[in-house]
């Protein structure tokens, strides 16, 4: 797993590639997590190229949107159909709002 | 039916490799690609639950793993030495999403929600949990 993370108009892009899975989970939860400690609480997740999404990502993600709340928010640009998937599985889905790419999620901030 | 074993070290990044195996068969199976992946998810979250719950901090063991391969169904059975745990028999809630759902128990109920069909038993000391995926008729 790769995670490259960038700014756009004080909106943090967290950028994944690979598998989020019970291995490589913490790199991705302290991603996330120190971007929340930085203050950083307008967040992005482009996960368009991500392979395979377990409840251990998972469990970041709705740690990571009750971290930010209430001013901020966790958005997904892209997901792609593997993390579309089990976010619906588990039923999730709901909680976080989906764009269709990266400039789109970045502007509706 | 084509059937491969492998046995794995409990460990996380071990994991993996019986994901791999998985999805592979499940290809061959005949399972359409979202129920392949949804399945390997399933097999992931039972894997982990072994060994992050079941051999915890004890002396790691192993995770022996049998793929069974028919047309239309896939079949995967866990075996490992860990404190027994049936996790059929978990009440796993779905997260409630309108406020603050709990972050554990996902995997129990990302588990019991994907596959048609789990069977445990705990034999001399070992726990044999199986685990069926059947092409679904809409999928044809």
């Amino acid at each position: 797993m790769d995670i490259k993370v960038t700014e756009h108009k004080r909106v943090m892009v967290v950028e994944v590639h690979g598998r989020i899975d019970s291995s490589t989970a913490a790199e991705f939860d302290q991603a996330v997590m120190d971007l929340i400690e930085q203050g950083k609480k307008n967040l992005v997740l482009d996960l368009s190229d991500v392979e395979f999404l377990s409840s251990a990502g998972l469990r970041t993600m709705v740690s990571g949107r009750k971290a930010v709340q209430p001013s901020g928010a966790i958005k997904l640009a892209g997901p792609s159909q593997r993390v579309k998937d089990t976010l619906e599985i588990a039923g999730l889905d709901v909680l976080f709002e989906s764009y269709a790419d990266r400039e789109s999620a970045v502007g509706s901030y | 039916m084509a059937q491969r074993s492998l046995t794995i070290r409990a460990e996380l990044d071990q994991i993996n490799r019986i994901c791999q195996a998985v999805e592979s068969s499940a290809v061959e199976a005949g399972l359409d690609e979202r129920a392949a992946y949804a399945f390997q998810l399933a097999v992931c979250e039972a894997c982990e639950n072994i060994v992050v719950h079941g051999y915890s901090d004890r002396a790691r063991g192993q995770i022996q793993v049998d793929i069974s391969v028919r047309p239309g169904e896939l079949r995967v059975e866990l075996r490992d030495t860990a404190p027994a745990f049936n996790p059929a028999r978990v009440e796993a809630s779905p997260p409630s999403p309108s406020d603050d759902p709990p972050v554990g128990g996902l995997g129990l109920y990302i588990l019991q929600k994907v596959v048609d069909e789990i069977r445990y038993d705990r034999r001399q000391g070992e726990n044999r949990l199986v685990l069926t995926k059947r092409k679904s008729e809409a999928a044809d």
